[in-house]
């Protein structure tokens, strides 16, 4: 009897009958197929639309793109080559993150801890919060120059947000019933903000840290697309004011491919770190 | 032949908890609203006795629990145990919940030995002890197992092991089996009564269903079934144990407390 | 961490937030005032206030008036967005129920998901140019991403008892989509609206941070251009503020919609 969600509300996939007609159709509806004709359909329409319009000067061919990859990864542009520029960016990221979740995680603590600092500092935050990170730039370069520590800046910011919510909520969602248990057991102050509150919370506060690091990302993107001399973000720009589209989706894809790598890193990280923790509905 | 008794203070047990006249009101927020839950609650507990409070949902008598417990405070009357005032939660009175509250982050060893670790004994110690009561709720081979790797009844076990662990004067056990199946629930209601046999403590046991009481209980008391809870009768159980729970006079005790309540258990 | 129920708030605890605030914006003032805070670094609220007034009918020095600055945002944000819900909503939902949707659709979707919003402006750039269209492609890229992602995350959701039930009437896969994931979807899919929103709003705003001539992100911009710090400021307030009001206005729409729905897409 088929239970599980998959069976049940996707399509009867498995259409009755034998014969070549019923084999013919379950193989268009196999989803393993389709991901195949689907990516390889796409390829083939980007080639030719390429291909085919004026001066393949606005889309450049896959191939052309992974040539261009291949190229920056080994030329230098502007003084570094995609590991360099690579590099700077994440060097940004992790600077900034690091500012904004040591500011931000012990900050959203006390809030949850303390009804005043939470009274002092939420009317702030809530002022501040809605603000794009990205739109202190001006501010930002105004008072740090172009340099590193206007990139920084803003991605401190990006990082703060995200870390004081959730490890704010992280604290004050824990289960109360664990801190009846804790108090039972003859636990004083100190000891049940240890033994209770901090590992309940974490995991929340882990997952915006998760939240914070891919924000981060976003952020020096953002920075180095207004001002910068280096960086992902600045590679794709002069692949724009250069006009080679070819650089702008190379970059692009090395991009998405690291945002993709930061978030399943973290979340191999999250299991070994948190092996308890429910896996909740989005 | 069970019947409506007191206990005598002039016996040679000794009085382990005792509760006077013991009230509670619930007020929302600020003060506008006023739910009684409790009614002059007056009852004792002997040493070493299994005293079970039956009542049907919502009569108050987690919240009974709780007071003795430490965790509420009483609105009115007090809560002595061995004669000194109860004022806030403590280790000498262990506590079993029913959605077991065991911490997930800690093994079945890292939660049994917490009591003791907060007590500040050393590890070896510890875990000698822990791992003595791991083996009397049956778990052992599982100390290094999660919360979450674990069935309802072996969740429940460790919840046992954990308030035994840490020596409390009573335990207090807030309808324990509430949310295991009708199978797990008899053989956890088993396990206790041999655990209880095995190392005596003074036990006051919640539940809602006559035959748990019936078949664990050296006491019942039952409260009423509309709140404010209030004492409805007393009963003594003198069957002897281990009990059955087909036995002709644990049904005969069954049926007159069914009678006298609201309960179909 | 207490079981009992709290008693009031004390007094002092009511009027920490309001002291809080206003001394924000006192040391704030105090900071320019007191030029420990150079005039040409930072503005002070006074100033800001002052350009608020001033900027709703004055077009200098930036070109525009403000609200005509912030309705072109609003506008370059609210086509792309839609534009996001009108294709990315159904094609999720689709998606989340027929396979051949799903097997046809996800491979792209997952090249495009991991793409961080902002560096699609480049590329839209490049294509469109810095007027409405690039702007509108940018904001569509980064909200069908949500949109899709909560919708087939909604539909997925949904009850399998719903549907076993549905089946035992005999209803069609089409009509099981249409009477059941759907509706059990709405949740979910208002809450992908709302982080589409945050996100059109957010990109937009560095779009034209970037390259622009008109709108909320063009008056920061200038106002770092021309060293006037008070325009910077106005500019993030401003920008703050609509996001604000839209993602309110949202999250009330979808409390009328959804009223009776719980959260979390399964309706039982």
């Amino acid at each position: 009897m088929k239970t599980t969600m998959e069976h049940t509300i996707s399509v009867h996939a498995t259409s009755q009958g034998n014969g070549p007609a019923a084999f013919v159709r379950r193989v268009l509806k196999n989803r393993h197929f389709l991901y195949v004709v689907s990516i390889a359909g796409l390829l083939i329409i980007w080639h030719f639309f390429a291909v085919s319009s004026k001066d393949s000067k606005y889309m450049p061919t896959p191939f052309m793109v992974l040539n261009e990859l291949w190229r920056i990864a080994h030329e230098n542009l502007a003084g570094k080559n995609l590991w360099g520029h690579l590099w700077s960016s994440l060097h940004r990221v992790l600077i900034g993150f690091a500012i904004g979740s040591i500011v931000g995680v012990p900050l959203g603590l006390f809030m949850a801890l303390n009804r005043y600092v939470n009274a002092l500092v939420k009317p702030v935050f809530d002022l501040i919060k809605p603000m794009p990170p990205i739109s202190w730039i001006s501010l930002a370069i105004l008072w740090f120059g172009i340099g590193e520590e206007s990139k920084v800046f803003i991605i401190a910011i990006g990082a703060l947000v995200p870390a004081l919510i959730n490890s704010y909520n992280g604290i004050r969602l824990v289960d109360p019933a664990l801190y009846d248990a804790i108090r039972m057991l003859g636990a004083n102050r100190w000891q049940t903000l240890v033994e209770v509150t901090f590992p309940a919370g974490f995991p929340a506060l882990f997952a915006g840290l998760q939240i914070s690091l891919s924000v981060a990302w976003s952020c020096v993107l953002a920075a180095e697309l207004v001002s910068a001399r280096s960086g992902m973000g600045f590679l794709i720009i002069l692949g724009m004011t250069m006009s080679k589209p070819a650089m702008i989706l190379s970059g692009m894809v090395v991009i998405a491919v690291t945002a993709y790598l930061i978030t399943a890193v973290l979340s191999k990280v999250e299991k070994w770190v948190c092996p308890w923790k429910v896996e909740l509905m989005q | 032949m069970p019947v409506e008794s007191r206990v005598d203070a002039m016996t040679d047990e000794t009085i382990k908890i005792e509760c006077r006249s013991v009230s509670k009101i619930f007020k929302q927020r600020g003060g506008k609203v006023q739910i009684p839950v409790l009614n002059s609650i007056s009852l004792s507990v002997v040493e070493n006795e299994f005293l079970v409070i039956v009542g049907p949902g919502q009569c108050g008598k987690t919240t009974l629990l709780r007071i003795i417990g430490g965790l509420e405070t009483p609105t009115t009357g007090n809560v002595l145990l061995d004669g000194k005032e109860v004022s806030g939660p403590g280790p000498d009175r262990g506590m079993v919940f029913q959605k077991y509250t065991l911490f997930p982050w800690k093994t079945v060893m890292g939660n049994v030995e917490m009591g003791l670790k907060l007590g500040g004994m050393s590890k070896k110690e510890r875990r000698e002890i822990a791992g003595h009561y791991i083996n009397l709720v049956g778990l052992q081979g599982f100390e290094k197992a999660f919360p979450h790797q674990l069935s309802g009844g072996m969740k429940q076990r460790v919840g046992i092991a954990r308030a035994y662990a840490n020596d409390p004067k009573v335990l207090l056990l807030d309808e324990p089996f509430g949310q295991l199946d009708a199978q797990t629930r008899y053989l956890m209601e088993q396990e206790t009564a041999r655990i209880w046999l095995a190392e005596k403590k003074t036990v006051v046991f919640v539940t809602n269903s006559i035959e748990e009481a019936v078949y664990l209980a050296d006491r019942i008391v039952t409260l009423e079934g509309k709140l404010p809870g209030r004492m409805k009768s007393t009963y003594v159980v003198n069957l002897p144990r281990p009990r059955e729970h087909i036995d002709k006079e644990f049904l005969k005790l069954r049926h007159m407390i069914t009678h006298e309540t609201e309960l179909l258990l | 961490m207490e079981s009992e129920t709290k008693l009031k708030d004390p007094f002092s605890l009511k009027i920490t937030p309001w002291v809080s605030f206003i001394s924000f914006f006192v040391v704030w003032q105090l900071l320019i005032d007191t030029e420990i805070v150079p005039r040409i670094l930072l503005a002070s609220p006074v100033e800001v206030g002052k350009l608020f007034i001033d900027k709703l009918t004055n077009p200098d020095p930036d070109g525009a008036v403000l609200m005509t600055h912030t309705m072109i945002s609003l506008l370059e944000a609210l086509l792309g967005y839609v534009l996001a819900l009108v294709i990315g909503i159904p094609l999720g939902l689709l998606m989340g129920w027929f396979t051949v949707a799903e097997g046809l659709a996800r491979p792209l979707f997952e090249m495009i998901r991991p793409i961080p919003p902002v560096a699609w402006i480049p590329l839209a750039i490049f294509w469109f140019g810095i007027g409405l269209t690039g702007k509108v492609f940018i904001i569509w890229a980064c909200g069908v991403v949500p949109c899709v992602i909560n919708a087939y995350t909604g539909v997925r959701m949904t009850n399998p008892t719903l549907i076993q039930m549905a089946r035992t009437y005999g209803a069609s896969d089409w009509q099981i989509f249409i009477n059941i994931c759907v509706p059990s979807a709405l949740p979910m899919v208002f809450g992908g609206l709302q982080i589409a929103l945050a996100l059109a709003w957010s990109t937009l705003v560095a779009a034209e941070l970037i390259a622009a001539n008109e709108g909320l992100g063009y008056l920061i911009t200038m106002g770092r251009r021309l060293l006037r710090p008070d325009m910077i400021v106005l500019g993030m307030v401003m920008v703050g503020l609509t996001g604000w009001v839209i993602g309110n206005i949202i999250d009330r729409i979808e409390r009328r919609l959804t009223a009776g729905l719980e959260r979390g897409g399964a309706a039982t």
